[in-house]
């Protein structure tokens, strides 16, 4: 139970989440703001919340501001809500360049707010257990790594995830949760080779990954499917051991014919109702805002994460190694 | 369909084994058993070396010479990688067409010598490439030549297996196999990808894993390009624990415009618990792809037909996997210069 009165600033796939989130957490207090006013009153009809026509208003009567907006308007918003002196939690990523992101953390410790950044794969149930077995050493050394992440092309290929100067592209907005997993359980990263392939609506890239310690990581990732289709995986390896996990596998409760549930054409993956990561990482959020413990995913994490992903960017324009 | 009534009766193939490290010598020596109209003379290590295995029902030979005296019409190469050039230049000196285990040689110097021993004795050289005889991957290559999903975006290949221990300790053996992983397992993707779009490989990027106290590499990822543009990675490593269900596997995802092609040409499997192990393991229940392919050489050698694999796909893979011990030495991306034969 928090006691947060919680501001959400945008009305897309991530605010509806996030909406619904906070609903399961039972907050006291609900409100969103967004510039497209009437998807954002059918959004907070739906989940019971306020609605406000004015940002600055949303900021002044809340505890935190919720940032669901595209990655090109973060910068803006953290630095209102920061000279405000709300507490902030920023969907993911952080910035479109580290330079950005720096300066939004230097804004929130200047002003004295927390800022929290939604890096969320953090918080599937299977990602981390796999995490605190493979950190408790139960695999030995890591060696080699294998991610997968790929779904449909966003609201059909052409909204703003499509467009690399507002989103970062596919790798900075999609690829950075493999690549910020890779980080956590695996260390630094040295070096990174990417390849990416797109036509008018779909992008699918491929990424090489070399660790500090030695281990290769290689990530999968695309808007590439058929609309509907989102498949997710893990293989980590070690000198003593092997995690495997698939989202083809079975989930714990199967309604045949399965449709995949689908929020605002924004590939999201399945989750089961026991454990939304969506709202267990807002739980996190909240009680670490309420008690003043720190956070599980630092904002140095999540421009480390973005300093990666922006490297392996670069590798799939250039075509060349880039040294991390 | 009846055969013509005064068809001439096929000549009996005799069929040789020569070196005996192979991890598929085993299972040769128990198809060549079952197939009509071949003679299995028997193995053979090479001159002076005693094998420390045997087969039942099979003869062994004291060494390369004597079983070649037998005037074999065929023999499969079953040795360490770097005997591959030596027993080669000797089966064709002894008139006899080849089967030789993948990969071809352990230096591009050593394919070269082995095609012109060849040419120059007038005998055939084919590269063991199973998987072509696969019927998962002729029906996906089938799929991709007729283009209804559109053009690809990209290919994830996986081809993991156990460490190897025991009999094939030898494929860690750097001056044997002439690698670890790489040399191992990249041969079969490299194949598949330019069999499925008849088009070699540009350009290679590699990470290899080198562990404390291994002498060669275990793991690898490889990103490729083809000439068609194409991006595909291939992930050599011997990544599956000893205990997995089974030696490992060979799968990919093709990612095109209008689906995604899931391959797991051994996929077939049961799920067996026995007392004789102490884990499960998977037994397949799709045809053995080895069979076809002893069945297309034997074949080939039969009806005087050109091999349906050739020396150059051993080659052009060859040159691959070379190519990922120098990409992921210079850290860059290497370049394969396409010398024509």
């Amino acid at each position: 139970m928090t006691h947060l009165r919680v501001g959400i600033l945008g009305s897309g796939a991530m605010a509806q989440t996030h909406l619904r989130a906070w609903r399961a957490l039972d907050v006291p207090w609900l409100a969103l703001h967004d510039r497209n006013l009437e998807t954002a009153t059918d959004l907070a009809h739906t989940y019971g919340a306020k609605v406000y026509d004015n940002a600055a208003e949303l900021i002044r009567d809340c505890d935190v501001v919720d940032i669901c907006l595209p990655t090109f308007l973060h910068l803006e918003a953290v630095m209102q809500v920061a000279l405000a002196g709300k507490h902030i939690i920023c969907e993911k990523p952080i910035a479109l360049s580290t330079k950005e992101g720096m300066a939004m953390i230097q804004s929130c410790e200047t002003a004295g707010v927390r800022l929290y950044i939604a890096m969320v794969l953090r918080f599937f149930p299977m990602y981390r257990r796999a995490a605190e077995l493979a950190l408790a050493g139960k695999l030995g050394t890591l060696q080699v790594l294998r991610l997968k992440r790929v779904g449909f092309p966003p609201h059909g290929g052409t909204s703003w995830f499509a467009d690399d100067a507002l989103s970062g592209g596919i790798v900075v907005d999609m690829m950075l949760h493999d690549i910020d997993y890779a980080l956590w359980v695996a260390g630094d990263v040295v070096r990174v080779f990417a390849r990416l392939t797109r036509t008018t609506t779909q992008q699918y890239a491929q990424a090489i990954l070399t660790h500090s310690s030695g281990a290769i990581t290689h990530i999968e990732c695309g808007w590439a499917y058929q609309n509907g289709l989102f498949r997710t995986a893990l293989d980590l390896v070690g000198d003593a051991g092997l995690l495997e996990w698939s989202s083809d596998a079975p989930p714990s409760s199967l309604r045949l014919p399965n449709t995949v549930e689908m929020i605002g054409a924004v590939p999201l993956p399945a989750i089961s109702a026991a454990s939304d990561p969506y709202t267990m990482q807002l739980q996190h959020a909240a009680h670490c805002l309420e008690t003043g413990s720190p956070f599980e995913v630092t904002t140095q994490d999540a421009v480390r994460a973005l300093n990666v992903a922006l490297a392996v960017r670069s590798s799939a324009l250039s075509g060349r190694a880039v040294m991390v | 369909m009846n055969a013509p009534v005064n068809a001439p009766a096929r000549r009996v193939l005799k069929v040789a084994i020569l070196g005996l490290a192979h991890v598929h010598t085993e299972g040769y020596i128990s198809i060549l058993k079952t197939l009509p109209g071949v003679e299995l003379l028997g193995c053979a290590e090479r001159d002076g070396i005693a094998s420390s295995r045997t087969f039942e029902g099979v003869k062994m030979f004291s060494g390369v010479t004597a079983l070649l005296e037998q005037r074999p019409d065929a023999v499969i190469i079953c040795s360490e990688t770097v005997f591959h050039r030596e027993l080669v230049e000797r089966a064709a000196r002894a008139g006899a067409h080849i089967l030789c285990e993948k990969p071809i040689a352990t230096t591009l110097e050593d394919a070269r010598i082995m095609q012109d021993a060849c040419h120059t004795a007038g005998v055939n050289f084919m590269t063991a490439f199973p998987m072509r005889f696969d019927i998962t991957l002729q029906h996906t290559r089938q799929t991709l030549q007729e283009g209804s999903l559109g053009a690809v975006l990209g290919i994830v290949g996986v081809n993991h297996s156990i460490n190897p221990s025991s009999h094939d300790a030898w494929f860690a053996d750097p001056i044997l196999a002439g690698g670890g992983a790489v040399m191992d397992h990249t041969v079969h993707l490299t194949d598949l990808y330019r069999w499925f779009f008849k088009t070699e490989i540009l350009e290679v990027y590699a990470a290899l894993g080198h562990p404390l106290g291994s002498s060669v590499e275990t793991s690898g990822i490889l990103l490729v390009t083809l000439e068609n543009g194409l991006h595909a990675s291939i992930d050599c490593s011997w990544s599956r624990p000893a205990h997995y269900p089974r030696w490992g596997h060979l799968k990919m995802e093709i990612v095109c415009e209008k689906g995604v092609l899931v391959v797991d040409p051994f996929a077939d499997h049961l799920t067996l618990f026995d007392t004789a192990n102490p884990a499960p393991t998977w037994v397949s229940f799709a045809p053995d792809p080895n069979r076809a392919m002893l069945l297309a050489f034997l074949e080939s050698v039969q009806k005087h037909l050109p091999p349906p694999v050739t020396w150059l796909d051993g080659y052009r893979t060859l040159q691959v996997a070379l190519s990922a011990y120098t990409s992921s030495q210079t850290g860059q991306l290497e370049r394969i210069t396409s010398q024509e034969f």
